[in-house]
C-alpha cells in the first residue's frame, strides 16, 4: 500500500508542476512583501545572551531621573523671545490646538512668560545654562544638551511611564530591566539594576516601584530600591548572635529545598529566588564597602557637597551612584522630586536646582578623573517639559508653568555622546521643536545603541508576540553619537 | 474596406513623409503652440504601438486557432494600427522634442529609435501587403521590431526616469567616500540633498528650466533665468525662494507630485548660502558660529564613511575556557557577541587572590580590558599584567601601586588607556609609560604626582591625553549635619547615638535646648545617657569647613508604663487612631501623614485621658506628652495641660495645670515634647486633660477658625 502511495506522489505532469511551482513561488513572493527580511541573509541574534550584539561605546548607564519636569526654560533652553513678549498671549499659530491638562484648560488667558532667571553662555561650545546651574554650566563641555525631545503623554504617571518602559501603561519592563536581560550584570555581586530615590524642596509627584518593574521579564532583572536610610539596602545584616557561615549554609539548606519544589513544579520563579537569595547573600560583602562614605577623601566630599554624607539626599545617590556604577551596576537609576513647578517657579526652582546642580557637576568630574566618564553613560531630564505659558496668575515676582510634553531639554554625556554639543532645537517661543526631533522611542533606541544593543533585536517573547523596549518604533539619533 | 485601406495606407505615408522632414530639418523649424499640445500628448500615445505589437507577436502564436483567411486579415489590421501609432507618436515625441528641456545625447539617441521603428513598421505592413514572401517578412520584421521597441522604450525611460530606474532598488548603491575632514561642505551635506531631490530633473540628460545641478560649473552658471543665489543672501536667492513658493505656483520646486523637501533640508540650503554657496570649503574652514557648521558636526556623520570596527587578528578562546576563569569575583566575557576579545573585572577588595590573575594568562592574547580598580595589587603584580601582550585598556585607580612596577608594562605596546587615579603614584616612575606607542589616556588624580609635573608631560607628550584633579575650589562650604543612630523611643539603659560619615569632626550638643557652637556646649565623645526625655542640638565642625546648621531632635527616652490607659473623652472620627492604646503603644508619628495608628485627633472637645498604674505605683515627678506641631496645617500645642491625681477616676484632684507658650508665626512640622514638672507623687490613678486651640490667631491664613490637638504618646518619669 505504502508503494502505491508513494508512487502517487510522483504521478505528477509538467502542467501540474508548474501549476504548483507558481503557486509556491506566488507566496513566497507575497511573504517576501510582508516580511522584508525573508530572503535576506541576516540571522537573528539570540536575545537575552548576556553581550551586547557589537561593540558597547558605554558599559553602564547612571540615569539621574529629575521626577516632575524641570522647566526647560529656566534651565537649558534660553527663549529671550518670550521675555519680550512678557504677558501677552501665546499665539494660536504656535500653540496650533495642542491639548492641555486639566489645571490650565480653564484658563481664560496664556500669557507667555520668560524666565525670571538669567541666562548666559559657557564653555568652548558656548551653550547657554541659566544661572540656576552654575556648576553644570562649568561642565557644560562634556555634555550634549539635547532640546528637541518631545513624548506624548501630558500627565505625570503615562509620562514617566513612558520615559521608563517605553509604553505609558504600567505593565512592561523598564529600562534597566531590558539592559539587565540584555546584558546581565557585570559584578555578580551586586545587582544589575539598581534605584536611588530622594525628595526634593518643590512640589512633589509620586515615584511607584512600578518604574523600576520587571515587567514581564524574569524578576531577577527588576530594580533594587536602596533605603534613603542610615541602613541603605534593608536586611543585609547577620541577625544577632549569627555569623556568616550559619547563612551560608542556612541558604544551602534552603536551595536545596527550594531544588526540590522546582523539581516537583518547574515554575521558573523558583530558580529565580534561589538566585536571588544567593545575590544577598554576596550583597553581604560587596555592599557595606559601596555604603561606607568615610573612605572618601575631603577633595571628593566638597566637589560633591557635604550634603552627601546625609543618607538619601540627591548629594548622597550622586556618590554612591558613582560607587556603584564603579563597583559595575550596569544601571543606576535615580529620582529626584519635587520639579513640579505649577506655581511658584521663582521660590521653588532654586531651591530644587541648588539640591541638585553642585552634586550633578561633581559626578561628571568624579567620572572623568576616573577614566570611567567614556564608558558610562549619565543622562539628565525629566518626563516632559513645562509650558512657556503662566499656569495661574502671572504677577511680576513669581509664576508658575504647566506640563509640556512638545518639546523639552534633557542631556547627556559620556559613553560614546558627543560632547559639548547642543542637539535640535524649539522655536523661539520654545514651544514646538524647529528641527531633529527626538521621541522617547528614539532616546530609548539611542540608549540601546550606546549600550551595543540593537533596539530591534532585543526581544522577548510575550503573550504571543515579541516585545521591544522601543515597541514597534525609534530610531538611533546617529547626531549625538561620538 | 478596399477604400479604407488605401486611405489609411495613404496617411501613414504622408507621416512618414512629414516625420521625415521634420526630423531632417527640426533645428530650423518654429513649432505652433497647438502643435506643442500635441507633442504633450507623446507620453500616452507612444503606449499605442507598443500594446498593438505585443498583441501581433500573440496573434502569431494563435495561428492555429484561426482560419487563415481571417488570420491574415487580423495581422494586416494589427499591422495597420502599429504603423499608424508608431508614426503618430513618432511624429509627436519630435514636437515635444522642440521644446527644450531635453539632454542632447539621450534625447538624440531615443529620436532616431523612434524614426526608424517608425519606418521599419512601415515597410513591414507595405511588405505584407504587397510582397509574395510576406510569411519571412511578417516574421522577421515583427522580430526587428520588437527589438526596436524595446531600444526605443529604453531610451525614453532613461529620458523621463534617469538612469537606472529600474534596477535601483536591487543595485548596490555605492556609498561614496565622504569624510568629515577632507571633503567639502557642499559634499558632505547639500549634494546629498540635491541628488535626492533635484538631480533627476536637472542632469546632463535632462535639464529643465536649462538648469544642470550635477556639474558644479554648469550648476553655478545657473539656468535660463540666471544664477540661482545670492552668496550670504538665501532670501534673494531664486533656488531659495522657488522652494517656499506655495505648491499650487508653478515655478513651485520640486513640482507638485515630486518629493518634496523637508524643512530641515532646506534649512541646510539656506545655510549654505548663508556662509557663502561655497563648493570647496572645508568644514574646518567654518567659523564657530556658522549654522551650517554646527549643523554638519552633528550630522554630517551619517554620510562619513563608518569607522572600521576593530578587528583582532587573534583566535578566539572556546566558551568552556571562559566559564572556567569566572567566579563571583573575577568576570571574564567577550566585547560583544562573537568578538574573539575579552575582558576582565575584578570585584570584592578582601576576595582579591592574586592567583586569580595569574590563571587569565590562559587567555594572554585575547585579553584586552582588565579591570584591577580598588584591588589590593602589588607593584611585584604588574609584571603579571604585562605577559597581556594585547591590552588596550588598563584600571588601576585605587591599588596599592606606587608606580616603581611601571615599567614592566612596557611591553604592553597596544595600551591606550591606562587609570592610576587614587594610588600613590610617584612622580619619577610615570615617564616610563609616557611613551607607550599607542597610549591616548592617562589619569593620575588623587595620586602624588604634582600638577606642575604633569602640565609639563602634557606638553612634552601632546597626544597624550593626561587627567589630573578636576575640582579646585577653595571655597570653603558648611558641613553637613551630624547623624542620629538611633531613631525612636530610646529604651531605659540605651544612649543617644551620633556620628558624622567624615572622620575627624568634632560633635558638640546640648540637651536643654540651647544652641551649642564650636566653643560652648559638650564634646561628644562618647554615647549620651539618657533618663528621660531631652530636646538634643548638636553641630558638626571640622578644619576646613564651616560648622555644619544645628541638628536638633527631641529624644523621647521611655518611661515608667500604666498598666492601662483609657480615653474618657471622644476622639475625633476622622483621627481615631488605635484608640487608648496609642497613647502608650511606643509608635511614633509623623507629621506629615496623620491618619495613622500613631495619632488621636481632637478638635471638637478637650482631650481627656487615664492612666492606671495599680495597686503598686511607682514615683512620678515628670510627664511627657508627645504631640504633632504643623502650624498650616492647623495642628497646634494643647494651650493647657492639666495632670489630676488620685486613688481611683473618681477621687481625683489637681496636680499641676500648665499653660503653653503658644507659636508667634509659623514653624517646621515636626513632633514636639510638652514637659511638665510636678511635686514627686505616688498616685495610682492620672487623668490629663490637654486642651486644643479653640480660635486659630490673627497672623494665621484661618484665623478665627477651631484648631486641633493631636496626641501621640504619653511618657511618666
Amino acid at each position: 500500500m505504502s508503494k502505491e502511495f508513494i508512487d502517487s506522489r510522483f504521478h505528477i505532469t509538467r502542467k501540474h508542476f508548474l501549476g504548483k511551482l507558481s503557486l509556491g513561488l506566488g507566496s513566497a513572493a507575497l511573504g517576501s512583501l510582508l516580511i522584508p527580511d525573508l530572503f535576506s541573509k541576516k540571522e537573528e541574534p539570540l536575545a537575552g545572551l548576556g553581550l551586547p550584539h557589537f561593540a558597547p561605546k558605554a558599559k553602564r548607564i547612571i540615569y539621574l531621573f529629575q521626577n516632575g519636569a524641570p522647566s526647560q526654560l529656566e534651565s537649558f533652553d534660553y527663549k529671550p523671545m518670550l521675555n519680550k513678549m512678557m504677558g501677552e498671549e501665546l499665539p494660536a499659530s504656535i500653540r496650533m490646538g495642542q491639548r492641555l491638562t486639566g489645571m490650565t484648560s480653564g484658563q481664560s488667558k496664556f500669557p507667555l512668560v520668560g524666565s525670571h532667571f538669567k541666562f548666559s553662555q559657557h564653555g568652548q561650545s558656548g551653550a547657554w545654562v541659566s544661572e540656576l546651574f552654575p556648576n553644570i554650566a562649568k561642565v557644560v563641555d562634556d555634555i550634549c544638551i539635547v532640546k528637541s525631545m518631545h513624548t506624548e503623554a501630558i500627565n505625570h504617571d503615562p509620562a514617566l511611564t513612558f520615559m521608563q518602559t517605553g509604553a505609558q501603561q504600567g505593565n512592561r519592563p523598564s529600562m534597566g530591566a531590558w539592559l539587565s536581560y540584555g546584558l546581565g550584570s557585570e559584578n555578580k555581586n551586586l545587582p544589575a539594576y539598581c534605584v536611588l530615590l530622594s525628595r526634593g524642596r518643590g512640589n512633589g509627584q509620586g515615584v511607584y516601584s512600578k518604574l523600576w518593574t520587571n515587567g514581564f521579564l524574569d524578576s531577577v532583572h527588576q530594580g533594587v530600591q536602596f533605603s534613603s536610610s542610615e541602613e541603605r539596602v534593608l536586611y543585609l545584616k547577620d541577625p544577632n548572635g549569627r555569623d556568616r557561615m550559619d547563612r551560608r549554609n542556612m541558604l544551602d539548606q534552603l536551595a536545596e529545598l527550594n531544588s526540590m519544589n522546582f523539581q516537583e513544579f518547574g515554575d521558573p520563579e523558583i530558580q529565580a529566588r534561589i538566585q536571588q537569595y544567593e545575590l544577598a547573600y554576596r550583597m553581604q560583602t560587596a555592599v557595606p564597602e559601596l555604603t561606607d562614605f568615610s573612605k572618601e577623601s575631603d577633595n571628593i566630599v566638597k566637589m560633591y557637597g557635604a550634603d552627601c554624607l546625609t543618607p538619601g539626599t540627591y548629594a548622597a545617590n550622586c556618590l554612591l551612584a558613582r560607587k556603584l556604577s564603579e563597583s559595575g551596576v550596569r544601571f543606576v537609576q535615580l529620582y529626584h522630586q519635587g520639579w513640579d513647578q505649577h506655581g511658584n517657579i521663582v521660590g521653588e526652582m532654586p531651591l530644587q536646582a541648588q539640591d541638585v546642580d553642585r552634586s550633578t557637576a561633581a559626578l561628571i568630574m568624579d567620572l572623568k578623573q576616573r577614566g570611567l566618564l567614556e564608558e558610562t553613560l549619565v543622562i539628565w531630564g525629566g518626563e516632559f517639559g513645562r509650558t512657556n505659558y503662566c499656569q495661574g496668575s502671572l504677577s511680576k515676582e513669581n509664576y508658575g508653568r504647566d506640563h509640556h510634553p512638545r518639546a523639552y531639554t534633557i542631556w547627556m554625556a559620556g559613553g560614546g555622546i558627543k560632547p559639548g554639543i547642543t542637539y535640535g532645537e524649539s522655536d523661539e517661543f520654545g514651544y514646538n521643536i524647529l528641527r531633529d526631533p527626538v521621541h522617547v522611542n528614539d532616546f530609548h533606541a539611542t540608549v540601546l545603541h550606546l549600550m551595543g544593543m540593537n533596539h530591534e533585536q532585543l526581544t522577548y517573547k510575550h503573550l504571543g508576540r515579541r516585545y521591544r523596549l522601543t515597541d514597534v518604533a525609534g530610531k538611533v539619533v546617529e547626531g549625538i553619537l561620538a | 474596406m478596399q477604400k479604407t485601406r488605401t486611405v489609411v495606407l495613404n496617411i501613414i505615408l504622408v507621416l512618414q513623409v512629414f516625420l521625415l522632414f521634420l526630423f531632417l530639418f527640426d533645428d530650423r523649424i518654429q513649432l505652433p503652440v497647438w502643435l506643442q499640445v500635441t507633442g504633450r500628448l507623446h507620453p500616452m500615445v507612444l503606449h499605442l504601438p507598443i500594446g498593438f505589437l505585443i498583441f501581433l507577436v500573440t496573434l502569431l502564436f494563435l495561428k492555429n486557432q484561426f482560419k487563415k483567411k481571417s488570420f491574415n486579415r487580423l495581422v494586416f489590421i494589427c499591422l495597420l494600427l502599429i504603423s499608424l501609432s508608431a508614426s503618430v507618436s513618432a511624429l509627436f515625441g519630435l514636437f515635444l522634442s522642440l521644446q527644450g528641456d531635453y539632454g542632447t545625447e539621450q534625447l538624440k539617441q531615443h529620436k532616431v529609435g523612434g524614426v526608424v521603428l517608425s519606418f521599419l513598421c512601415y515597410f513591414v505592413l507595405i511588405g505584407y501587403a504587397y510582397v509574395r514572401k510576406r510569411r519571412a517578412i511578417l516574421y522577421v520584421g515583427t522580430a526587428v521590431a520588437v527589438s526596436g521597441l524595446l531600444y526605443t522604450g529604453h531610451t525614453g525611460a532613461v529620458l523621463t526616469h534617469g538612469e537606472n530606474f529600474v534596477f535601483a532598488p536591487i543595485m548596490k548603491t555605492s556609498t561614496k567616500q565622504i569624510s568629515l575632514e577632507t571633503s567639502s561642505v557642499y559634499q558632505i551635506a547639500v549634494e546629498p540633498i540635491l541628488e535626492k531631490k533635484c538631480f533627476s530633473c536637472h542632469n546632463e540628460g535632462k535639464s529643465k528650466g536649462g538648469l544642470v545641478m550635477t556639474a558644479i560649473e554648469k550648476f553655478k552658471q545657473g539656468g535660463k533665468k540666471g544664477i540661482e543665489w545670492v552668496a550670504g543672501n538665501p532670501d534673494s536667492s531664486r533656488l531659495v525662494q522657488y522652494i517656499h513658493l506655495p505648491l499650487a505656483d508653478d515655478d513651485h520646486m520640486p513640482p507638485d507630485g515630486k518629493p518634496q523637501l523637508t524643512a530641515t533640508e532646506i534649512f541646510v540650503l539656506e545655510s549654505w548660502i548663508k556662509s557663502g554657496a561655497d563648493f570647496e570649503k572645508l568644514l574646518a574652514d567654518y567659523s564657530d558660529t556658522d549654522t551650517i557648521k554646527n549643523w554638519v558636526t552633528i550630522h554630517g556623520k551619517a554620510n562619513d564613511v563608518a569607522q572600521p570596527e576593530k578587528v583582532y587578528h587573534f583566535p578566539a578562546v572556546s566558551q568552556s575556557v571562559i566559564d572556567k576563569l569566572n567566579t563571583p569575583y573575577c568576570s571574564v566575557f567577550p566585547l560583544y557577541q562573537g568578538s574573539p576579545a575579552l575582558q576582565a573585572d575584578f570585584f570584592i577588595r578582601a576576595s582579591f587572590n592574586i592567583e586569580t590573575l595569574k590563571s587569565l594568562s590562559e587567555i594572554n592574547d585575547q585579553l584586552v580590558v582588565l579591570n584591577l580598580s580598588k584591588m589590593p595589587l602589588k607593584d611585584s603584580d604588574l609584571k603579571t599584567i604585562s605577559q597581556f601582550k594585547n591590552l588596550e585598556k588598563l584600571n588601576l585607580n585605587f591599588t596599592d601601586v606606587d608606580g616603581s612596577g611601571l615599567t614592566e608594562l612596557k611591553s604592553l605596546t597596544k595600551l591606550e588607556s591606562l587609570s592610576l587615579s587614587g594610588t600613590a603614584l610617584d612622580n619619577q616612575y610615570v615617564e616610563s609609560i609616557l611613551s607607550l606607542p599607542e597610549l591616548k589616556e592617562l589619569f593620575i588624580w588623587d595620586t602624588k604626582v604634582t600638577e606642575v609635573q604633569s602640565n609639563e608631560w602634557q606638553k612634552k607628550y601632546p597626544t597624550v591625553k593626561i587627567v589630573q584633579r578636576l575640582f579646585n575650589d577653595p571655597t570653603i562650604l558648611r558641613l553637613s549635619k551630624a547623624i542620629l543612630v538611633n531613631e525612636g523611643i530610646i529604651k531605659q539603659g540605651q544612649s543617644i547615638q551620633l556620628k558624622h560619615s567624615l572622620p575627624g569632626v568634632k560633635i558638640m550638643y546640648t540637651l536643654d535646648g540651647a544652641e551649642p557652637d564650636s566653643v560652648s556646649g559638650m564634646v561628644y565623645d562618647k554615647p549620651i545617657a539618657v533618663t528621660e526625655t531631652v530636646k538634643l542640638k548638636a553641630i558638626a565642625c571640622r578644619e576646613g569647613w564651616y560648622c555644619s546648621g544645628p541638628l536638633s531632635v527631641t529624644n523621647f527616652v521611655e518611661g515608667y508604663k500604666p498598666n492601662r490607659a483609657e480615653l474618657l473623652t471622644p476622639v475625633d472620627k476622622k483621627y481615631p487612631g488605635l484608640g487608648a492604646a496609642s497613647l502608650t503603644d511606643g509608635l511614633k508619628g509623623f507629621t506629615d501623614v496623620l491618619r495613622e495608628s500613631a495619632w488621636l485627633g481632637f478638635g471638637e472637645n478637650n482631650f481627656e485621658a487615664g492612666f492606671d498604674f495599680g495597686v503598686t505605683p511607682p514615683t512620678i515627678k515628670k510627664l511627657v506628652l508627645s504631640y504633632g506641631n504643623n502650624i498650616g496645617g492647623y495642628l497646634f500645642p494643647p494651650t493647657e495641660v492639666e495632670v489630676w491625681g488620685g486613688a481611683d477616676k473618681e477621687h481625683l484632684k489637681l496636680v499641676k495645670k500648665f499653660k503653653t507658650e503658644m507659636p508667634k508665626g509659623y514653624e517646621p512640622q515636626r513632633v514636639e515634647a510638652l514637659g511638665v514638672d510636678f511635686e514627686p507623687t505616688t498616685y495610682s490613678y492620672y487623668k490629663i486633660v490637654a486642651k486644643p486651640i479653640s480660635k486659630l490667631p490673627e497672623w494665621h491664613s484661618g484665623k478665627g477658625q477651631k484648631g486641633w490637638v493631636f496626641i501621640d504618646e504619653f511618657f511618666f518619669y
